[in-house]
């Protein structure tokens, strides 16, 4: 007997990728030689890993517990029975398909099917493997491509004139998470083993600024990379190379409020967005460089590490006191904000709007599509970055997931 | 058993989390660590903290603006508070929307500070500006450049604050540092500063093949030339990667932008270069090894 196991019912490789929040799969029989059983022949499914790969969890239905292993009955006639598969919580992936969803017959041992799958998850910067280290800063020099790529438009997104359309209202969290999402999706074109790490501010991070990851400053400010690392051939505006010199021990970081501090700013959104400022605002200035004002900091890679574990502090914030549904009050902070501030609004400049209030250009055009999932769409409102595991409603799970915030 | 001790001990570790979140200064109002940050009668460190805990309680009024401008411009201040103030009031300028109203003053306070005493609180001060491309300390940056007596901070920093808006007429004083720099510093940020400039390209040219130079000045001569004439860098890194007599970092280098950023077509029918980037790859160098490797990963060589 042979099956045909599909990730994200897709028979397309770019979408066998899982995160924690569950991915609908599908399997059927394409050959039912030798196949046992009435009509619909018993098939368990079930993750083959090795002890550093990631790993995957079942269920049947939209509901329930997952398992380690699934038994189902498929029918011989050919016809797909749907599953649901998610990254085991605390076992990403460390490489591309280091994971195979299986099938085997009833309680026998021979695999008669199977699919080669990754678990990709955002992770601490600081703790991604050498392999891993290398995959991201390549995939981002290709996407810089010496000033002369797709980041410029990233670069042109987040600037002083753009600035009122992401920053100092409550659409500060919600359009850099798209923001993010729209860069993470471009580098995974490239490479598509690569997720977005983020860097925690609050912690010591030895090996972040060292000549092979995202460089080692010296005195002056200026930033040095090792003679294999893509990153110094690192170009923005013109200009060679990054400017960023820390004001602190970055093996011991303090100013910056800690994890801790800022999860117990409040349980309602304007309470917690007052995180723009400390610790978001005081993790840039605690450098000087690019990366400290607004209008230059995304010329720094670091920018993006450091707005990952912004956003990474918002998901924690939001699982640990259920603020995922743009209908509850306390999820966000409703009002007569400046546009592109409010629930309903589209979101520049995926929005493709230009001129007053928006800025007068809209770089970079709509969000990068993903193969995984649909949401946020193309054009994003404000609503749209809230359930980003699909909690409230599972079509709104923006594909991404962090490595300490589980689902369920 | 065990599992019970395990979840006492979580709970205790979870409990002390809470206590310790509670305990925290963050727990302080943003205007109660403002009047710390601004009373005299506090410790420097005391008030450099308060400062740092909540900056946006520097804009939370234009009281309290003014009040943390005046720190920061009162040379009388200890200068870890006037440092502090100075960051919280940058973190807050990531509020836009929010700080807008009062950006005007901050960058006016800024450009009284350009002449401070204080060489890290002026040079952070210019970075500011620097990157808000002010035309007055840009003006007054080039003049320091050019004059030496009017020097805010020393060349190699001028010149990296003034490639955050690079004006042509930053050019001919970054080649004069160029052909005579007073340091290695002041060299190799005259170099970035032209590396937008493409008549500069001979220069990186000359300096990354020149073995007798620094290495980091041959790796941003490297990088520069890549950018400008990416066909003349290709031809060159062939040649180093050719000459035996090379250092390992410069091979390693070229091979990496061969790599990520080299023209394909070119460099796969190169079967000369292919060979010599296979036997690179089984040297002695860890570098040379890496960059061969995922060179030869590229452009189909693997042996």
């Amino acid at each position: 007997m042979d099956v045909e196991i599909q990730i994200n019912n897709s028979p397309n490789a770019n979408a066998r990728f899982l995160i924690w929040s569950p991915t609908r799969c599908r399997i059927r029989i394409t050959n039912p030689a030798g196949a046992q059983g009435q009509g619909q022949p018993p098939i368990r499914i079930s993750a083959r890993t090795t002890a550093n790969s990631g790993s995957v969890v079942f269920r049947k239905g939209t509901t329930g517990a997952f398992a380690a292993s699934l038994q189902l009955g498929v029918p011989v006639n050919g016809n797909w029975v749907e599953f649901f598969a998610a990254g085991q919580f605390g076992r990403p992936s460390v490489s591309l398909n280091d994971v195979q969803i299986q099938a085997k017959h009833g309680n026998g041992n021979q695999v008669i099917g199977s699919t080669p799958c990754t678990v990709r998850i955002r992770k601490n910067a600081n703790n991604l493997t050498p392999a891993e280290r290398d995959r991201f800063i390549a995939a981002f020099a290709q996407l810089n491509n010496q000033g002369l790529g797709r980041f410029a438009d990233f670069r042109d997104m987040h600037t002083s004139v753009s600035s009122p359309q992401a920053h100092g209202a409550p659409g500060f969290l919600p359009w850099h998470r798209a923001y993010l999402l729209d860069l993470e999706r471009e580098l995974q074109a490239i490479d598509a083993s690569v997720a977005l790490p983020y860097w925690r501010f609050d912690q010591g991070s030895p090996n972040i600024f060292k000549r092979d990851y995202l460089g080692e400053s010296d005195n002056l400010g200026t930033v040095f990379f090792s003679a294999t690392n893509p990153l110094q051939f690192w170009k923005t505006d013109g200009v060679t190379g990054i400017n960023r010199r820390p004001f602190f021990n970055t093996n011991n970081p303090t100013g910056v409020r800690t994890e801790a501090q800022t999860l117990a700013l409040g349980t309602t959104y304007p309470n917690f967005r007052t995180m723009e400022g400390n610790p978001h605002g005081s993790a840039h200035t605690s450098f000087g460089g690019s990366i400290s004002s607004i209008g230059t900091a995304a010329r720094d890679p670091l920018f993006f590490l450091l707005h990952c574990n912004v956003d990474r502090l918002w998901a924690k914030w939001q699982r640990a006191n259920n603020r995922f549904n743009p209908a509850v009050a306390a999820s966000f902070d409703s009002g007569a904000w400046p546009i592109g501030h409010n629930l309903p609004d589209t979101m520049w400049p995926w929005n493709g709007i230009t001129g007053p209030p928006r800025p007068p250009t809209a770089p970079g055009g709509t969000m990068a599509p993903s193969p995984i999932v649909t949401a946020p769409g193309l054009s994003p409102r404000v609503r749209d970055s809230l359930d980003f595991q699909g909690k409230i409603s599972a079509p709104a799970c923006m594909g991404f997931d962090y490595d300490d915030v589980p689902f369920s | 058993m065990t599992t019970k001790k395990r979840g006492t001990k979580k709970s205790k570790s979870a409990k002390k989390a809470t206590a310790a979140a509670k305990k925290s200064p963050a727990k302080r109002s943003p205007r109660a660590a403002f009047a710390v940050a601004t009373d005299e009668k506090k410790t420097t460190a005391e008030r450099a903290k308060a400062f740092a805990e909540a900056p946006l309680a520097t804009i939370a009024s234009d009281k309290s603006l003014q009040e943390s401008l005046n720190v920061l411009r009162d040379r009388s201040q200890p200068i870890k508070v006037r440092l502090a103030a100075l960051q919280s009031l940058q973190a807050a300028t990531f509020s836009v929307i929010e700080f807008e109203p009062y950006r005007e003053d901050y960058l006016a306070a800024l450009r009284e500070l350009v002449d401070d005493p204080d060489a890290e609180l002026r040079q952070r001060v210019l970075g500011i500006l620097s990157r808000e491309k002010d035309g007055y300390v840009q003006k007054r940056l080039l003049e320091g450049l050019q004059d030496t007596s009017k020097a805010l901070v020393p060349p190699e920093k001028a010149l990296q604050l003034l490639s955050y808006d690079v004006h042509a007429e930053a050019y001919p004083v970054a080649r004069e540092i160029l052909n005579a720099p007073p340091n290695p510093e002041a060299k190799r940020e005259a170099l970035r500063l032209l590396s937008a400039d493409a008549n500069s390209a001979p220069v990186f040219e000359k300096l990354m093949r020149d073995k007798d130079e620094d290495r980091d000045v041959r790796q941003i001569s490297a990088a520069a030339l890549q950018a400008v004439k990416p066909k003349r860098f290709q031809e060159q890194a062939r040649e180093m990667l050719l000459d035996d007599k090379e250092y390992d970092d410069i091979q390693a280098t070229a091979l990496t932008a061969l790599e990520q950023f080299g023209d394909e077509k070119a460099v796969a029918k190169d079967q000369k270069l292919m060979d010599r980037v296979d036997e690179l790859g089984k040297g002695k160098s860890a570098k040379v090894k890496k960059s061969a490797k995922r060179f030869m990963s590229r452009y189909g060589g693997e042996k």
